[in-house]
């Protein structure tokens, strides 16, 4: 005998990724762990963004780098000697709680105290993706041009602290970064603004700062 | 976008519900959008259709319903709907359509639900 059934399914995907997320949260938290989720757009600066906080900042560092490849970016963190783990994204657009979760397997808790994520290079499709950090730092240049805050809104929304990268070459690309700034505040007025160049190293102590008052601030 | 992935997702939920209610054939998936995901419903549709060939969703017919975006204006108190034209589809970045403050609650269309599911099961007589 066939029967036919209609089922109440009501399955949140959108829902099951936060669940998630903030199982990762409470795990953190555990473990007195300060994560920071890093995205932005591809070549902003995020891999020597945290190259360069690996060496500068106090405390034990962890990081998830999320890939196309995930050798890459994930073998430029190893030669410091700290715990890496790769991600390969291949065809994904975003990392997702999912993937993180399993990623955190693989690190050595108890001996970090700080848990860097590196997002994929895209500003749209992480968005509606919590990881479960911390907080959300979004990484910009202004080689992308001066007018990617204003096509990319939501993810400057979503983000606690912005960095505008590559200030020394904004000459050459004319790129307005006060009007980048701007652009930003419209959307966000509460959030930190940090111009950098990496290159220069222009800005990094504003960043370290920053990210430092957010883990106080949480009491981690 | 990422259709493909989240049409992965929506399919391994449909089968793992089907699966529960010892479903030989899926016969129905009823699939809600929210208009903030920016998700586009032809496409999900699209790869649903390929994506189930080899299970028991094969031949399925996919129904993907929209979400309207609801908000909450921290500004002027405004409570409701947005409309099509409240939104610009390239950047769909919610504002009160009453006093254009940005500053709003998104109460609505954020999420992407698998709603509902008609299935065909063998009774065990
Ligand atoms: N001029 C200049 N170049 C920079 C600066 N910061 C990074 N770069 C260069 O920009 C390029 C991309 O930097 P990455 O750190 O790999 O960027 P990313 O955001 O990690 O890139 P993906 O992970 O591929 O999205 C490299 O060639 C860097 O040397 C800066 O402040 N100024
Ligand atoms: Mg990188
Ligand atoms: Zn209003």
């Amino acid at each position: 005998m066939h029967k036919v059934a209609d089922i109440d399914v009501q399955h949140n995907i959108t829902k099951a990724n936060k669940k998630i997320a903030d199982r990762i949260t409470k795990k953190l938290n555990d473990s007195n762990i300060f994560g920071v989720d890093f995205v932005g757009a591809i070549g902003s600066g995020k891999t020597s963004l945290i190259e360069e906080l690996i060496q500068r900042m106090d405390g034990n560092i962890g990081v998830i780098a999320g890939d196309v490849i995930s050798k890459f970016d994930a073998g430029r963190f190893k030669k410091f000697n700290i715990p890496v783990v790769g991600l390969n994204t291949g065809k994904e657009c975003h990392l997702d709680a999912h993937l993180v979760e399993h990623a955190i397997e693989d690190m050595p808790l108890d001996n970090i105290d700080y848990l860097l994520v590196e997002n994929v290079g895209n500003l749209i499709c992480p968005v509606d993706f919590d990881l479960g950090s911390h907080i959300r730092v979004v990484v910009i240049s202004v080689s992308e041009g001066d007018d990617t805050v204003e096509k990319h809104p939501l993810i400057f929304q979503s983000a606690d602290l912005v960095i505008i990268n590559k200030v020394d070459i904004a000459g050459a690309v004319e790129a307005d970064v006060g009007k980048m700034v701007n652009d930003v505040k419209v959307l966000n007025p509460d959030v930190e603004v940090i111009k950098t160049s990496l290159k220069k190293e222009i800005g990094l102590s504003n960043v370290i700062n920053a990210i430092d008052r957010f883990k106080k601030r949480m009491d981690l | 976008m990422h259709e493909l992935a989240m049409a992965e997702s929506i399919l391994n939920a449909v089968i793992e519900k089907s699966e529960e209610n010892h479903a030989n054939e899926v016969i129905e998936v009823i699939i809600e959008i929210g208009k903030m995901t920016m998700l586009n419903g032809e496409q999900i549709i699209f790869m649903l259709e390929v994506l189930s060939e080899d299970t028991m969703a094969n031949g399925a017919k996919f129904i993907v319903e929209e979400i309207p975006i609801e908000v909450k204006c921290l500004g002027c108190g405004f409570d409701g709907k947005l409309g099509s034209d409240d939104l610009d589809p390239y950047t769909p970045l919610p504002k009160c359509p009453k006093c254009g403050n940005l500053k709003v609650n998104v109460k609505n269309g954020k999420d992407l639900i698998v709603k509902n599911i008609v299935i065909d099961k063998q009774s065990k007589l």
